[in-house]
C-alpha cells in the first residue's frame, strides 16, 4: 500500500541487470500491481551501473554450463561466495536418493544438461521442449549458484542496493569489545543482539549462561544510564553483518517460491518477501522479538545476481530449538497482508490451504488469490498457460506428496493414494461444455459480478463517505438478505476496488478484517480475532477486551501508524448474539466513541436482527441498512451468461428456464449455478457416450437436460428410491396403498398385508415368495423409511404404516416396466 | 404534526401517512414562516387534520392543539431568525461536509449538554453533597437509550472540576466504568480496589470484595483519603442469577467508613426496586434521577446547538422539524436524530452529484430530503420484502395466512404442505416436494417472517407467524396472481 512502506518504496527492485542484458518481458506482464509498481518505480532511482564486483556475463548459454565439483562441501564460505558468475551449476532432482551418482552421470553427458534438466523436472515437458527449446523458460527446483545451492522454499538475503557489496560480509560477528573475530567463544546478548567474547567481557564469564543474558551496557541502558559502547579503534572499519543490516533494513530477506532460468540464460527467482516488524503498519510492538520477521504476501521475480546467501527462517518451534545454529536465524510465526494490513498465523493458514500452497507461490493460477482479479486479465496465450502450469505443477515442493510429481519413487506410505494424471488430460484440448462446465462452478470466481451495482454502489459511498474525510468517524451498516444473494461477495469486491483506489492515493488507507461469526469457537473470540488482526500478537480474550477498550474508546495511540481507519466485517452477525449481547454492545459501541475510527459492516439473514436487540444496541447499530432481495429471473439468466459469456454451449431457452425455475422457488443464484452446470455434465456426458456416432456440429445444452438436472434437484429423494427398488418391493407397496383404499386406515397389520399380497401374485401369475422373504423385504424398507415399522418381535401382527403419501407412492409405481399390471391397483 | 404519528398498526398505513405528510409539510411549513398571528397557522394545522387519515393520535393533538400551538412556533421562528443571518452552505465543498456530519456525530461531545440542565444539577448537587459530607451514597439514572445519560456524566465530572477549584473542596477520584467491557461481573471490585489502592499490589489472597469490605468497614488511618466516584454504565450486566454482585455493589455505599458514591446507570426504569428489595429495608435505597425521552423542543435544541458553532445553515428550518416531530413520537432517541440528519445530508450529495445545475439555494437540506431519509429509518421492511420473494414463498405465506384465518394459531410443516398443494393445484402451479418446502420454511425462517419450532422430524415442526397477517395480506394483494387465492 502506498503509504505504509515509504521505506519499501525507496526499495529499488533487486534486479540487478547488466547493461547489455534485457530485461526479459515476461516478469513484468506476470507482475501483480504491485509489484509492478516497484519495476516502475525502479528506473527513478536508478543506481550507477556496474562498479560492482559482477562482471556482465558474456554468453550465459548451454554450452557455458560445466561442473563445479567443490559445490556440495561448502555452501558458504568467505571465499566461495565471489565467485565468476560463469559456473552455474544446474543441480536438479530434489528426490535422488544418491546424489553423487547423478552427478557423475551428469558430468560424463554435460552437454545435454538441459534437456536432462527437462526430463527429470517434467516428463511432459520433453515434447515441447523439443520444438521450443530456446524461447521457453525452464524451471527448476535446485540452483547452483556462485557457488551456492539454492531450492525452492529455501531463505536468503537479497541485495537493496547495487553496490551492496558481498566482500565485506562477515560471516562471523565480530566482538563488540575488542572488535575482533577471534577464536573464543561468543555469546549474545538478547537484548542488542550484540556478540561478544566470553573473555572480553568484564568479569569474564566462563560459560554460556542458561537463560536469557543481557549486556552490561544494555542493562545500563534500562537503568536509564547513559552508556558508552567501546569504540571501534582508529582506521578500523566497523563491518555489520548480513543479519544487523537485515534488522535495520539494508538488506532483504526472501523465501525463494520457484526458480527458472529465462530464455536469454539469466537465471530468476519468484520471491516472497519477508518483512521485519518495524516495516509493518503496526510497527515493531513490545512483544515482538528481536529477530521476529513477518512472512508477506507479496511477490517479485528477481535475478538469481540479487542473492547473497542463506539465511534460516523458522517457526516458533524450530525457532526454540535452534540454539545455537548461528546468526543467520529469524523467528517467522504470522503472515503479514501488505493490502490489509492484518497478521494472520502462518500455521493456521497452512491448515487451510495446504492443498493450494502451489496456487499461492503462482499467481496466475490461483482463483482464490486476493490480488487475483487483477492479474485474472492477463492475456496469455492458452498454450503458453498450459505450458507454464505444467512447469509450475512439476517444480513445486508442496506438490511432493501428490500427483505425478515423484515420478515413479516410492517412498512407503506415500504412494497410496497418489495416481498419475494421464497425458492427454492435460493436452487435450477442452470442448466447450467442459469449458462451461468449469466456469459454472461455484469456486471459479467470476470476472464480473452483475445485477447488485446498486447494492455495491452503496457500499461503496458508505465506506468512502466514513473513510474521506479527514476525521474518520464510526459508522455500522447493516446488510441483509437470504443466502446465495451475493452479500459478501459485494462487499468484498467493493474492498478490492478500493484497494486500488488507496494504492492510487485517492482514497486514504485503512486496515481491513474480515471475521465469519461461524468460523467462531465462541462469540467472546472475537476481540481475540481482532486484536490478532490487527497487532499480531495474540492475547486471551479478555485481555484482548480491555486491549481494544482502550484502542478504540479511551484513544489510546499505541504506535506510529495507529491512526488508520480500520474496517471491520462481520459475516453472520446473528451468531454473535449472546445471552446478554455484551459482544454486539461493545463492537457496536466503540464507533460511537470519539476517535475510535472504526467501520462496521455486519452482515445476516435475518430481517429484523437490529429489532430483535436490546433497544441500546439498535440504537447505537444506527440507521443504515441495505437489503440484498433475492434474485428474480432476469438476474439469474444474466449471471448465467455472464459466466458463459465467450462459451457457446448452451441453448437461450435451457438458461431461461432453468432461472425461472429457480427464481420460483428461491432465488438463490448458487443453486441456478448448480443446476446448470449439472446439466452441462448430462449433456457431456451424452455427447461422449454417443462417440461413435459422426458428431453433428456443435452440442448444446438444452431444455432436456435442465429439465432432468432439475429433476434431480429438487424431486424428492424417495420418489427416486420407489422408483428403484426390486420387482418384489413395489408389489409389497403397491399392497400397502391396496390395503389403505380398501380400508381406508392408515395402519394394517403383516399378516393381512402377506394376505394381499399373495392374492396380488396369484392374480396376475407371479408365484408367492413366502413370508420369510416377504418380512425380510419389509425390514428393508423399513430401514430405508418407506415404511414406519412397529420395533419388536411379533412378525405377524407387525404393524406398518407408510411414510409418505399414497399419491408419492402410486406415482412412483405407475409406469413401472416390469410390472404393468400394479396401476389397476392403485 | 399530528400526521406523523407513528404508533399504527399496518405499515402501509403508515407509509401512505408518511407520504401524506410529504405532500402536505410544505404547503404547511410555506404559510406559518412569516406569519405570527396564530389564527393563520391554526388553519394551516386544520388542513393536515382534514386529510383521509384520522386516527387517536390526531384526536388528542387536536385537543391540545390550541395548547401547543404556542410552543411549537417558537422553534421554529428562532431557527428562522438564525437563518438569516448566516450564509447557506455550499454542499459541494467537501470541508463542510465533513464539518457537518462530525457536527452531527454521536460521538462529537458537546461543551454544554443542553435541556438536561436539571437532571445534572441533581446530579451535581448529590455529588457535591457527599463530597462536603464525606458521606458515601447511590444515585442510580435511568432512561431510554440515546437520552444523554452517559453524555451528561462529562459535563458532572467538569462541573465537580470547577466547584472543587472554586471552594477548594477536596476532588473525588473518577472511575468510569461500562459494564458491558468487564470479562466478568466480579471485576468490578477488581477495579475499584486498584483505583482506591493504586500503590499497594493486588494480593491476591483474599477476593477483592472482601478486601474492599474490609477497608471501609474500618476506621482510616490516613485522614486524607480521597473519596470515589464510581460512574458504573450499563449497571444491568452487572445483574446475576443470585444478584449478589449487585448486591454487594451498593452495600459498599452502606458500611460505615465507606468513601464511595456510586452511581449507576442503565435504561429500566425499576432496576433498584426489582433487584434491590433488601436495600430498601436497610433504608438506603439509591436516590433515582430519571432522563426523560427528549421532546421535540428539545430534539430540535440540541440539533441547533450542534449546527450553531458551523458559519453557514445547512437545514430549512422545516426540515428540522419534521425530523425532530418525527423521532420525538418514536422513541426520542437522539442517536436517531443525529442519523437521520446525516442520512439526509447524504441523499442531498448524492443527488447533487447526479444533477449538478442547481442553483445554491436549492442546497440546502430541504423537507423531501429528510421525508426521505425518516422512511429509510421507521419504514418496515416488511411489505417490500413479501413483494420481493420468490413466487414458492409467496405461496407458503399464503397458504399459511389461509389457514390460520379459522382461528389456529399454528401448525406443523406436514400441515402446511398440504394447504401449500391445495393452493397450487388451484393455481395450476406444480408443488414442490415436502423436502423443499422445509427447506422454503427455513429460509422464511431466517428471514424471521416464520418461526419454526424445534422437532426431530422436519414434518412435525411446529410453524407460526412471525408477522402480522394484514401485512402478508396487503403485500400479496399487489400481486394478481395472489388476488383470487385470498378471497
Amino acid at each position: 500500500m502506498a503509504d505504509t512502506t515509504p521505506t519499501k518504496r525507496l526499495r529499488q527492485t533487486p534486479l540487478k541487470s547488466p547493461p547489455n542484458t534485457p530485461i526479459p518481458l515476461t516478469p513484468q506482464t506476470l507482475a501483480s500491481p504491485r509489484r509492478s509498481l516497484r519495476f516502475i518505480s525502479s528506473p527513478a532511482h536508478s543506481i550507477p551501473p556496474a562498479n560492482t564486483p559482477v562482471n556482465p556475463k558474456p554468453t550465459r548459454s548451454k554450452s557455458a554450463v560445466t561442473l563445479n565439483n567443490n559445490n556440495n562441501k561448502k555452501l558458504y564460505g568467505n571465499d566461495s561466495i565471489k565467485d565468476d558468475d560463469d559456473d552455474v551449476i544446474y543441480t536438479f532432482s530434489p528426490i535422488s536418493p544418491d546424489r553423487t551418482e547423478t552427478k557423475k552421470k551428469r558430468k560424463s553427458k554435460a552437454e545435454n544438461t538441459v534437456d536432462r534438466v527437462n526430463a527429470r523436472v517434467s516428463e511432459t515437458k520433453i515434447k515441447i521442449k523439443a520444438n521450443t527449446k530456446t524461447k521457453r523458460r525452464v524451471y527448476y527446483k535446485k540452483v547452483s549458484y556462485d557457488g551456492g545451492e539454492f531450492s525452492i522454499g529455501d531463505d536468503v538475503y537479497v541485495k537493496r542496493r547495487e553496490d551492496d557489496s558481498i566482500e565485506d560480509e562477515p560471516e562471523i560477528e565480530e566482538c563488540r569489545v575488542c572488535f575482533k573475530v577471534g577464536r573464543g567463544v561468543m555469546i549474545e546478548c538478547d537484548d542488542c543482539l550484540g556478540g561478544f567474547h566470553l573473555r572480553c567481557l568484564k568479569p569474564p564469564l566462563r560459560a554460556v549462561p542458561d537463560g536469557d543474558w543481557i549486556c552490561g551496557y544494555c542493562e545500563g541502558r534500562k537503568l536509564g544510564k547513559d552508556v558508552k559502547l567501546p569504540e571501534a579503534p582508529e582506521g578500523k572499519k566497523v563491518r555489520r553483518t548480513a543479519k544487523e543490516k537485515l534488522l535495520s533494513s539494508d538488506l532483504w530477506a526472501v523465501r525463494i517460491e520457484s526458480l527458472w532460468k529465462e530464455t536469454d540464460g539469466s537465471f530468476w527467482f519468484r520471491g516472497r518477501w519477508y518483512v521485519i516488524p518495524e516495516e509493518t503498519a503496526a510497527g515493531r510492538q513490545p512483544h515482538n522479538l528481536k529477530r521476529e520477521l513477518y512472512r508477506t504476501n507479496d511477490f517479485a521475480d528477481n535475478e538469481m545476481e540479487t542473492v547473497l546467501r542463506h539465511c534460516y527462517v523458522m517457526s516458533p518451534n524450530e525457532y526454540a530449538k535452534a540454539e545455537n545454529e548461528g546468526d543467520d536465524v529469524f523467528l517467522c510465526e504470522y503472515e503479514y497482508d501488505v493490502n490489509w494490513h492484518s497478521f494472520k498465523r502462518i500455521a493456521e493458514i497452512d491448515n487451510d490451504e495446504d492443498e493450494d500452497e502451489d496456487a499461492t507461490h503462482d499467481d496466475d493460477w490461483s482463483g482464490d488469490e486476493e490480488d487475483s482479479d487483477a492479474e485474472l486479465s492477463d492475456d496469455m496465450e492458452y498454450e503458453e498457460e498450459e505450458d507454464r502450469y505444467t512447469a509450475a505443477r512439476g517444480s513445486t515442493p508442496a506438490r511432493e506428496a501428490a500427483a505425478n510429481s515423484r515420478k515413479g519413487f516410492t517412498f512407503g506410505l506415500q504412494k497410496i493414494g497418489t495416481k498419475r494424471i494421464p497425458e492427454h488430460v492435460r493436452s487435450h484440448k477442452q470442448t466447450e461444455l467442459e469449458k462451461a462446465k468449469a466456469t459454472l462452478l461455484l469456486a471459479t470466481l467470476p470476472k464480473s459480478l452483475p445485477c447488485r451495482n446498486k447494492e455495491m454502489e452503496e457500499i461503496t459511498a458508505f465506506i468512502k463517505g466514513a473513510i474521506c474525510d479527514d476525521q474518520c468517524l464510526g459508522r455500522c451498516l447493516y446488510i441483509h438478505g437470504v443466502p446465495g444473494t451475493g452479500k459478501t461477495m459485494s462487499v468484498l469486491a467493493v474492498m478490492r476496488s478500493l484497494w486500488s483506489e488507496v494504492d492510487a492515493g485517492i482514497v486514504k488507507p485503512y486496515s481491513f478484517v474480515e471475521i465469519n461469526g461461524l468460523k467462531l469457537a465462541a462469540p467472546e473470540n472475537i476481540y481475540r480475532v481482532i486484536y490478532e488482526a490487527l497487532t499480531g500478537h495474540r492475547v486471551s480474550w479478555k485481555k484482548a477486551l480491555n486491549l481494544l477498550n482502550d484502542k478504540f474508546s479511551n484513544g489510546a495511540i499505541s504506535s506510529k501508524d495507529d491512526d488508520r481507519p480500520c474496517i471491520l466485517l462481520i459475516d453472520e452477525l446473528d451468531l454473535l448474539v449472546t445471552r446478554n449481547q455484551s459482544v454486539l454492545y461493545n463492537i457496536l459501541d466503540w464507533p460511537t466513541k470519539p476517535n475510535s475510527k472504526l467501520i462496521v459492516i455486519g452482515i445476516a439473514n435475518t430481517m429484523d436482527l437490529p429489532e430483535k436487540l436490546l433497544p441500546r444496541i439498535s440504537s447505537r447499530m444506527g440507521i443504515q441498512r441495505l437489503c440484498f432481495a433475492p434474485y428474480n429471473y432476469l438476474q439469474l439468466q444474466e449471471i448465467i451468461g455472464c459466466r458463459l459469456k465467450g462459451i457457446d454451449a448452451f441453448e437461450k431457452q435451457a438458461i431461461e428456464f432453468a432461472s425461472r425455475k429457480v427464481a420460483a422457488v428461491s432465488g438463490d443464484a448458487r443453486r441456478a449455478l448448480e443446476i446448470c452446470r449439472r446439466a452441462a455434465e448430462l449433456a457431456d456426458y451424452r455427447v461422449k457416450s454417443s462417440t461413435s456416432l459422426p458428431k453433428t456440429g456443435k452440442s448444446l445444452v438444452g431444455m432436456s437436460e435442465v429439465e432432468a438436472a432439475i429433476q434431480e434437484m429438487f424431486q424428492a429423494p424417495h420418489i427416486q428410491v420407489m422408483k428403484s427398488c426390486s420387482k418384489l418391493s413395489k408389489i409389497f407397496l403397491a399392497a400397502m396403498v391396496h390395503e389403505l383404499y380398501k380400508t381406508g386406515m392408515s395402519e394394517t397389520t403383516f399378516e393381512k398385508l402377506a394376505q394381499t399380497v399373495s392374492c396380488l401374485c396369484t392374480n396376475n401369475g407371479i408365484t408367492f415368495p413366502g413370508w420369510d422373504t416377504l418380512l425380510r423385504i419389509g425390514c428393508k424398507l423399513g430401514e430405508s423409511r418407506i415404511l414406519l415399522c412397529e420395533s419388536g418381535a411379533s412378525h405377524r401382527l407387525q404393524k406398518l404404516q407408510l411414510n409418505f403419501p399414497s399419491d408419492d407412492v402410486s406415482f412412483a409405481l405407475k409406469d413401472s416396466k416390469e410390472l404393468p399390471w400394479l396401476t389397476k391397483y392403485m | 404534526m399530528p400526521s406523523i404519528a407513528v404508533n399504527t398498526p399496518s405499515p402501509h398505513k403508515r407509509r401512505l401517512r408518511s407520504n401524506s405528510a410529504l405532500i402536505d409539510n410544505p404547503a404547511v411549513n410555506n404559510t406559518p414562516s412569516k406569519s405570527s398571528s396564530p389564527v393563520k397557522s391554526k388553519s394551516a394545522r386544520r388542513r393536515v387534520n382534514d386529510s383521509p387519515s384520522t386516527n387517536r393520535a390526531n384526536v388528542n393533538n387536536n385537543n391540545n392543539n390550541n395548547n401547543n400551538n404556542n410552543n411549537n412556533k417558537l422553534p421554529v421562528k428562532k431557527l428562522l431568525d438564525s437563518l438569516l443571518d448566516k450564509p447557506i452552505w455550499n454542499p459541494t465543498e467537501s470541508g463542510q461536509i465533513s464539518a457537518v456530519k462530525e457536527a452531527l456525530h454521536a460521538s462529537t461531545a458537546q461543551s454544554m449538554v443542553v435541556c438536561r440542565e436539571e437532571e445534572q444539577k441533581r446530579i451535581v448537587e448529590f455529588c457535591r453533597q457527599c463530597l462536603v459530607e464525606e458521606m458515601a451514597g447511590s444515585l442510580y439514572i435511568c432512561g431510554c437509550p440515546g437520552t444523554g445519560k452517559s453524555l451528561s456524566m462529562e459535563n458532572v465530572k467538569g462541573c465537580l472540576d470547577v466547584w472543587a477549584k472554586e471552594t477548594g473542596g477536596q476532588l473525588p477520584d473518577v472511575l468510569t466504568i461500562n459494564c458491558t467491557s468487564l470479562s466478568s461481573t466480579s471485576e468490578i471490585f477488581n477495579k475499584i480496589l486498584e483505583k482506591s489502592q493504586p500503590n499497594k499490589k493486588v494480593n491476591g489472597r483474599s477476593a477483592p470484595l472482601k478486601q474492599l469490605q474490609h477497608l471501609y468497614s474500618q476506621k482510616q488511618q490516613s485522614p486524607d483519603a480521597k473519596m470515589m466516584l464510581v460512574i458504573a454504565d450499563e449497571l444491568d450486566y452487572l445483574i446475576t442469577k443470585d444478584r449478589v454482585v449487585l448486591h454487594d455493589l451498593f452495600m459498599l455505599t452502606t458500611l460505615p467508613f465507606s468513601k464511595v458514591i456510586l452511581i449507576g446507570i442503565a435504561n429500566a426504569i425499576d432496576l433498584a426496586d426489582r433487584f434491590l428489595p433488601k436495600l430498601q429495608s436497610l433504608n438506603c435505597k439509591p436516590t433515582v434521577v430519571s432522563f426523560r425521552s427528549y421532546s421535540l423542543d428539545q430534539i430540535i435544541m440540541i440539533l441547533k446547538q450542534r449546527l450553531m458553532a458551523l458559519p453557514f445553515v445547512v437545514f430549512q428550518p422545516q426540515a428540522l422539524e419534521l425530523c425532530a416531530r418525527k423521532v420525538a413520537a418514536a422513541s426520542g432517541d437522539m442517536r436517531k436524530a443525529l442519523g437521520i440528519c446525516r442520512g439526509a445530508i447524504e441523499i442531498l450529495e448524492t443527488e447533487l452529484r447526479e444533477d449538478t445545475c442547481t442553483s445554491t439555494l436549492t442546497s440546502m437540506v430541504r423537507v423531501d430530503h429528510m421525508a426521505i431519509a425518516l422512511s429509510k429509518a421507521y419504514k418496515s421492511p416488511i411489505v417490500d420484502t413479501i413483494q420481493s420473494l420468490p413466487q414458492h414463498q409467496q405461496i407458503v405465506l399464503c397458504s399459511a395466512v389461509k389457514h390460520f384465518r379459522k382461528g389456529k394459531k399454528d401448525t406443523t410443516i406436514g400441515e402446511l404442505n398440504k394447504f401449500y398443494i391445495d393452493v397450487c393445484k388451484s393455481t395450476l402451479i406444480p408443488p414442490v416436494g415436502i423436502t423443499e418446502l422445509s427447506c422454503m420454511c427455513r429460509v422464511l425462517g431466517d428471514q424471521g417472517i416464520l418461526k419454526l419450532g424445534q422437532s426431530r422430524d422436519d414434518k412435525l415442526r411446529r410453524v407460526t407467524l412471525q408477522i402480522d397477517e394484514a401485512d402478508i395480506i396487503f403485500a400479496l394483494q399487489g400481486i394478481r396472481f395472489f388476488r383470487n387465492c385470498l378471497q
